[in-house]
This record gives C-alpha cells, structure tokens and sequence, in this order.
C-alpha cells in the first residue's frame, strides 16, 4: 500500500470508530461501555468530542483504538471453528466482560 | 419501596408504573414488582393483564439454587452474572437497574447466537438474590479464568467450569433431540 492510502485508510478507520463509539454511548451508556471496552471517564471524554475534535483526532496517523485481546484464549475462542460456534462465543462473552476496562492512566 | 416512604407523588407513582409495566413486559413475575415497587397488589394486577392481556401466573417463585448448577443454565446465569459485575463495578449501576441492564444485554446476546434462551428474568433476578444472600458464589475456572455460578459450599479448588470440560451429554436435552429428529427425519432417543 502507498503511503498516502495508508495514511487515509487509518484516518478513515479512526473517524468510523470515533464516530460509532459516540453513537454508541449516546444511545445507552452502561452497554456501550461494554462494548468498547472502556471506563466511565473515556466515555465521557469521547461523549463530549466535538465533530471538529473527532476530525482533527482521526487524522493523527496512528490508529486510535487498541487491539483488546491480548489473551490467547480468548482469541482463540473467536476465531476458532472447531466448536460448537455459539458456545465459543458464548464462553468468550463471559471472559471478556470479566477483563479490566481501558482507564484514564 | 419502603413505608417511609408513603406519602405519594403522582410523579414518583408515575414511575413506579412505568418501571413496572417495564419489568412485566421482560417478564416478571407479580412477585418481583411487589418486592421493588411501592404499587398496591390491585393495581399491580390491573397493569399487568392491561400490559400481558392475561393474567399473572400463580404459584411460588423458583426457590431452589440447584437449578443454577445444571449444565445449561449454569453457562447462562454465569453470562448474565458477568454482566451483571460488569454493570455494578464499572458502570457504577446498582439493584434493579443493573438487573434489568444486564438482563436486556443477555437477551440480546441469546438472540443474536440463536441460542435458547433459558434464563427468565424471574429467575436472573432470584439468581442475584441467592448472591446477596450468600447461598450462591463466583467461582474462577482454573482453565480459562472465567468466573462461573457454583454453590457457596462448593470446593471450589481446581474447579474447571462447564465450558472448558463439556460433559458428554451436555445441552441434549429432550426438546433438542425431538427438534433434531424432525429435522433429520430421524428417531433418535434419549
């Protein structure tokens, strides 16, 4: 990939997270912050970026969520196809909701 | 909710419905709406053949903490476990709003996965009761560090949960089998 694409698909991926993740906490806060797998205070934070911060924020070169799972059980669990598929996920659903959410250092 | 607590608001009895009518729509029992409103038993009964069409169910709520620690609702309520403490320690919820919450995102999980739903939200409800009251506990699987439903006597030492060691039978329950053989056109039996 050139690096004027890559750079616009990283810009592009940080405005559609940006974006849903406000979508998702105005909608319903508590599940929201399940979801996305973050704090009370980085919901409010990202709740109350204007479209003017979330522009300028997609465009900062780096990707602006992280990867979560950084367990190999639980990758394993979703990406695996020897199970039985709605056990894996439910076995994945319950570790995940059970790991520490992204805090505010 | 409490006697103190009687001198009524119309807006405050407003709520009171709307919470009610809420919980009979996922569910409830009469029962629980009598343990978490301040509403008559007659109203309560109006609203809820208004709300249902029909009326409550009669009869004792499940009482007995055993039917957490069969396989197949024990993989359940520990779903809805999970996100009930999800909703308590991080979203800082608390009582019947957590319930409700984590109750809404169980459901949806089921659905989504077109798994069978076996947890009520009578029965999520009693489940947080027994926890409160100490006659059921958390326990970690020693495998996957999930936290599961298990009896508070229980040794809960080496304890692998029932996701990690399926037993053989697991989920092949009667209803199961007979939606197999109509599928298959076979006739297996139990």
């Amino acid at each position: 990939m050139r690096s004027a694409e890559l750079h616009n698909e990283i810009k592009e991926l940080n405005l559609a997270y940006l974006m849903l993740a406000q979508q998702l906490i105005r909608e319903d806060r508590d599940t929201a912050m399940f979801r996305l797998g973050i704090s009370d205070e980085i919901a409010d934070l990202l709740e109350n970026l204007t479209p003017g911060q979330v522009l300028k924020m997609s465009g900062a070169d780096m990707l602006l969520c992280r990867f979560r799972f950084d367990d190999r059980l639980l990758l394993g669990l979703l990406s695996s196809h020897d199970r039985e598929s709605g056990m894996a996920r439910l076995h994945a659903m319950i570790l995940a909701a059970g790991k520490p959410v992204e805090a505010i250092a | 909710m409490y006697t103190a607590m009687r001198n009524r608001s119309v807006v405050t009895e407003g709520r009171e419905i709307q919470r009610a009518a809420e919980l009979i729509e996922l569910g409830a029992r009469l029962q629980i709406l009598e343990a978490e409103t301040s509403l008559s038993r007659e109203r309560l009964l109006k609203l809820y053949k208004e709300v249902k069409g029909e009326s409550p169910p009669k009869g004792m709520l499940p009482f007995s903490t055993d039917w957490f620690l069969t396989w197949q609702p024990n993989i359940q309520a520990s779903l809805f476990m999970s996100f009930h403490r999800f909703m308590v320690e991080n979203a800082g919820m608390h009582g019947l709003d957590a319930i409700i919450k984590a109750y809404r995102m169980y459901v949806e999980h089921v659905q989504y996965n077109g798994m069978e739903q076996v947890l009520s939200l009578t029965r999520a409800w009693t489940l947080v009761r027994f926890f409160d009251a100490n006659m059921l506990k958390v326990a970690r699987c020693e495998r996957c560090g999930g936290q599961f439903v298990a009896d508070v006597f229980d040794l809960t030492r080496g304890y692998v949960c029932g996701l990690c060691h399926v037993p053989a039978r697991a989920g092949k329950t009667r209803r199961r089998l007979e939606q197999f053989n109509a599928e298959q056109g076979t006739k297996v039996t139990v």
